[in-house]
């Protein structure tokens, strides 16, 4: 355990300790305590019809999460690891209560026993999959939705104004930067809020395979799209990164069927114009008889797993050499944009998931103790201020959002090599200071000595003004924190 | 169509041999509306719906720049014209009044002017481009508005387009197939059904999701939860149409649902619109037979009985003065129009201010909260949003009252059917352009020397009163208590001096606030006042012209009547013939015009 999570539990003991008898505050420090042991929580979150559920499914590697062509998710559904499949339903007062699981065509169906959406604050699912053992996923409803409350309870379990947010990283799926989209995400990083920028969020440009009307250059495209919004100023200030994923090619290539690589096979072998023709719409290439092989509940099937953009990509897969439907599912999943997604989200979200819980924590515990003042609490309180000035990948990740927004300034110069040690091309110490991944144990530490000593340097500077001080500590504690890994390693050798 | 204006034509060489050249400059002005048809037809919807290919597959051209990304920044008419061309419209010089200029540009240098990657964000400040093409499609007067993608009905983009509405005879409200109408889109329908009720619905992209039924029957399901069942959705598929051009597969057209569509846009609104021409230039035409008849008849019915000219006189005296009485200003009509208009301009003005206001109030306690400096950016669009979502809801309802307050005076005007003159107020959509920017607030930034100087400012004042203080015990002026005091007040100053620079600024965003919301309120007060009072002109100048006319006839007859009673009986015989033959070719040309419109009635159906 690293030392900062070991802290925080202390001070969540010492809390537990002054609220004695007080069954409320005690139960939300249970959820805390348990907060820290488990995985790190991710919202699955964006506007109706974005593709949350579909990515929910591709990350997992399995069709759970039910997808429709009308708006189907209605509650805030939990995906959590578990040995046995499970699903409870928390209701917004009362005690949770465990409901029968049935399935549909794979998809899990989610009852709600009678009550209305209104009534149920989250739904719990425990899944064995091997994707969710570091990861908790949260599917959210759509915001602007055209049924309002529904919005309302996606906005209120993200960025609720009065208690810490239930997820502790947010992947927020647009397809345009739509003005609700810009809403949310400055919602998230209110500055009236005194733990602002506390959810740090993933931007993924969704749904990119339906871009220009499905033709093949899509994705390339979308590759300009993406790069069009990573300069936006508004969008960098908000997110930690922009990535075009197809999602539902992302899902199709996670769970690609033998039949369905057969079918595709097939398709291939049509001669070109005649297979340009049968694919100009869903309706033709449905009602369409050629080739023979592939009947008409296949095709339905392909249509809905694919679309036609997936079918195209897949037949010129299969034609320039992919032989099998492992090698199809790769290319696929390349291709979508999906690998790049998790390792952003091992990246940024994963190698910092530790810090992000315990600022999850300490919020919540600074809520309790203004909520309900108690004697004693002076005991707390040091801790808790200590715990935030302790705890560094959250200003690290604060600073960095800063410097890409240009709320924080530095010399022209300075300012790439101050994201990268940052950890905004990654966060293992090679890529911080910008060796290869292969580099010598004294590299490293040379570089970083170096690293040490130019920022340092730079903080002495009689004409360096106060926020470039700031900026440059907080870059040179970076550096120092390697130099201790590295030695304190070193040391155990 | 070249009937009609036959008809015109025909009616207009009576007016003047009749010597009526105040009802033959009415016939010729239906004549030019009728030569030279225009029906508008705005294309809207929020960005990457594919409404620029929508157009191009309408007239099956590449007219439109289409691209992956955010295609469209400047509005595109593509209307009738052979041969082919392109031009933009540019505004005058600044300073002078809203002059514009067309510069013709070569037709594939289109997307380089109205594109967002050859003109980002309409920087070269084109106010519009138009393309004309000999399609078929558009030969009916049909002319198509390409509007630049919305990211969200919410923002002043939304204002543009609705201010815009009036000007047109139909909305296309374009969405695609990949999900269900949204929030905005309907917030947006709403209002936009509340100026023109000629909307129509595009269901675009069909080709590309398998789904695409069940999102149609989703969204006639939104549209008829808002009551709204009877506006048309037509789901196409651009991609095939053009497709299908291309390898001019009828089977294949048929498929993409265009025909569909294009037979709404001709047999509804076209159709409508023509319709709607025929039946005013009918009742123009009406109207002027009516008024030559009326004095041949008198002149004849002197002629043949001139016992009953007297009478004849006197009734015809008496209908004239009747109508002599509209004329004036006291004439009901007139002063239901007057008094209607200045309620409503005062209760526009009371709405805009009150809706203002409010958002005046929600500001200023937005910057109570926080230090305005840091965020006042965004703070500054918040409030610019805010302000074209109010001006928006404002013009909508200001529109309804204008229409209504017409239908109401042409109620009092006494006389059956009577046509609304058509409120066409163009170039509205500036209502947000006189308001001057927001200025820039000072964000805030205290230099770290001004930092010491204020510190030494407080610091100086305790060290030397604690030193003169210790200095009667005997001590240095610079003693450790004088230190401490000055650090102590030095800091207390330095303080102070942050909080009393916060509440500056924020009383200077307050102010700033506060003149803006002024300036709102006088300018879009003004430009929507000047908009009712041209309604309010235009209404008034229609109605006074049919009085006029009306009293001129009526005169017109008396004296008619008044001469034959002199008329020699030698010419009387030849006089009463040449009237019959007048009357009976007046006669011919009211059946050709009052069989106009009966026959064509076609049901609208969705």
């Amino acid at each position: 355990m690293k030392p900062v999570t070991s802290a925080a539990a202390e001070l969540l003991r010492e809390t537990t300790e002054l609220y004695a008898g007080d069954h409320t505050a005690l139960s939300m420090l249970e959820a805390y305590s348990c907060r820290l042991q488990e995985p790190l929580r991710v919202a699955v979150a964006g506007m109706a019809k974005a593709g949350k559920s579909t990515l929910l499914n591709a990350i997992i590697g399995e069709e759970i999460a039910a997808t429709d062509a009308g708006e189907c998710t209605k509650v805030v559904t939990w995906y959590r690891h578990g040995h046995v499949p499970k699903l409870t339903l928390h209701p917004v007062e009362g005690q949770p209560r465990e409901l029968p699981i049935r399935r549909r065509e794979g998809h899990l169906v989610l009852t709600l026993d009678g009550h209305r959406p209104e009534e149920v604050k989250h739904l719990v699912v425990d899944w064995p999959s091997p994707a969710l053992k570091n990861l908790t996923l949260i599917d959210t409803p759509g915001l602007a939705s055209l049924a309002e409350s529904v919005s309302a309870r996606s906005e209120n379990s993200m960025a609720p104004d009065d208690a810490p947010s239930d997820a502790d990283a947010i992947i927020y799926l647009m397809r345009h930067l739509h003005s609700s989209d810009v809403k949310f995400l400055e919602a998230l990083q209110d500055p009236k809020r005194r733990f602002s920028g506390a959810v740090s969020s993933l931007v993924v440009l969704s749904r990119v395979d339906e871009i220009g009307a499905g033709r093949i250059e899509s994705l390339v495209s979308a590759g300009r799209i993406a790069d069009r919004y990573r300069q936006d100023k508004k969008l960098r200030r908000l997110s930690l990164g922009i990535i075009p994923v197809a999602g539902l090619l992302a899902q199709t290539a996670r769970t690609l069927r033998q039949s369905e690589y057969v079918a595709l096979a097939e398709l291939a072998k049509v001669d070109r114009s005649a297979r340009e023709r049968t694919l100009l719409s869903t309706d033709i290439f449905l009602a369409s008889k050629n080739p023979s092989t592939v009947n008409e509940e296949m095709r339905t099937c392909l249509v809905n797993r694919f679309g036609i953009f997936g079918i195209r990509l897949a037949v010129v897969l299969i034609q320039s050499g992919s032989n099998d439907a492992t090698t199809l599912a790769q290319e696929l999943a390349r291709r979508s944009g999906l690998d790049e997604l998790l390792d952003l989200l091992q990246g940024q979200f994963q190698a910092r998931a530790a810090e992000l819980k315990i600022r999850s924590v300490i919020m919540g515990v600074d809520q309790l103790l203004k909520d309900r003042p108690r004697p004693g609490a002076e005991r707390v309180s040091p801790m808790l201020e200590r715990l935030l000035s302790a705890s560094h990948e959250p200003r690290e990740l604060r600073l960095l959002m800063r410097l890409r927004s240009g709320a924080a300034t530095l010399p022209r110069e300075f300012a790439p090599e101050a994201e990268q040690l940052l950890g905004g091309s990654g966060t293992s110490v090679s890529k911080r200071l910008g060796l290869p991944e292969e580099a010598y144990q004294s590299e490293i530490e040379e570089a970083a000595l170096a690293a040490v000593k130019r920022w340092r340097t730079l903080s002495e500077h009689p004409l360096s003004d106060r926020a470039v001080i700031d900026v440059c500590r907080t870059i040179v504690r970076t550096c120092e924190g390697i130099i201790e890994d590295l030695q304190s390693t070193a040391d155990q050798r | 169509m070249a009937n009609l204006v036959k008809l015109v034509e025909h009616g207009i060489t009576m007016a003047r041999a009749g010597d009526r050249d105040d009802l033959s400059r009415r016939l010729e002005q239906t004549r030019s509306r009728l030569m030279d048809p225009s029906v508008r037809v705005i294309v809207v919807g929020e960005f990457k719906q594919g409404k620029s290919q929508l157009i191009n597959a309408l007239v099956n051209a590449p007219v439109c720049p289409v691209d992956d990304d955010i295609a469209t920044s400047v509005p595109t008419v593509v209307r009738h014209g052979s041969p082919a061309s392109a031009a933009v419209l540019v505004a005058g010089s600044p300073g002078g009044e809203t002059e514009l200029k067309r510069v013709p540009i070569a037709m594939d240098e289109l997307a380089a002017h109205v594109s967002e990657k050859g003109n980002p964000g309409n920087k070269r400040g084109f106010i519009s481009a138009e393309v004309c093409l000999p399609r078929k499609i558009l030969s009916g007067g049909l002319s198509l508005i390409d509007s630049p993608g919305v990211g969200g009905f919410n923002s002043v983009h939304s204002l543009t387009t609705l201010t815009a509405l009036p000007t047109a005879d139909a909305m296309l409200l374009v969405s695609d197939a990949s999900q269900e109408y949204t929030e905005p889109e309907m917030r947006f329908l709403r209002q936009a059904m509340r100026v023109s009720p000629n909307v129509a619905c595009v269901l675009t992209k069909t080709d590309l999701y398998p789904q695409w039924r069940r999102v149609l029957d989703l969204d006639r399901e939104h549209l008829s939860e808002g009551r709204q069942e009877l506006i048309p959705l037509f789901p196409v598929s651009s991609e095939l149409r053009l497709h299908a051009a291309r390898l001019e597969d009828q089977e294949l057209n048929d498929e993409s649902g265009f025909p569909q569509l294009i037979k709404h846009l001709r047999q509804e609104i076209v159709g409508n619109s023509e319709r709607n021409q025929e039946k005013s230039v009918r009742q123009d035409l009406l109207s002027v037979i009516e008024q030559l008849r009326l004095s041949l008849k008198a002149e004849l019915a002197a002629l043949e009985n001139p016992n009953g000219t007297p009478q004849l006189i006197a009734d015809l005296e008496l209908a004239k003065e009747k109508s002599g009485e509209s004329r004036k200003r006291s004439a009901r009509w007139q002063v239901v129009l007057n008094d209607g208009m200045s309620d409503l301009i005062s209760d526009m003005e009371h709405d805009l201010r009150d809706r203002l206001r409010k958002i005046q109030r929600e500001a200023e306690q937005a910057i109570d909260e926080g230090d305005p400096g840091k965020s006042w950016e965004q703070f500054t669009e918040w409030l610019e949003e805010r302000c074209a979502e109010a001006i928006a809801d404002t013009f909508v309802w200001t529109n309804e009252r204008a229409q209504w307050l017409a239908a109401k005076v042409a109620e009092y005007f006494d006389q059956d059917e009577m046509a609304l003159p058509a409120l066409r107020v163009d170039e509205t959509d500036d209502v947000m352009d006189p308001v001057e920017p927001m200025p820039v607030l000072d964000p805030g930034h205290v230099k770290p020397t001004q930092k010491i100087l204020i510190g030494m400012r407080g610091s100086y004042g305790g060290l030397l009163m604690f030193g003169l203080l210790t200095g009667v015990l005997g001590m240095a002026l610079i003693n450790p208590i004088s230190i401490g005091a000055g650090l102590l007040l030095g800091g207390k100053a330095y303080k102070e001096d942050m909080q009393g620079r916060l509440q500056r600024r924020q009383a200077e965003a307050k102010n700033l606030v506060r003149r803006q919301i002024d300036d709102v309120i006088f300018q879009v007060g003004k430009q929507l006042k000047d908009r009712l009072r041209l309604i309010q002109r235009s209404t008034r100048d229609h109605f006074t012209d049919v009085a006029e006319e009306h009293h001129r006839s009526l005169a017109e007859s008396v004296t008619a009547a008044q001469k034959a009673a002199t008329t020699f009986s030698s010419t009387r015989e030849l006089r009463i013939k040449a009237i019959r033959t007048e009357l009976e070719r007046v006669n011919v040309l009211h059946r050709h015009a009052s069989a106009l419109t009966a026959p064509q009635m076609v049901t609208a159906k969705p």
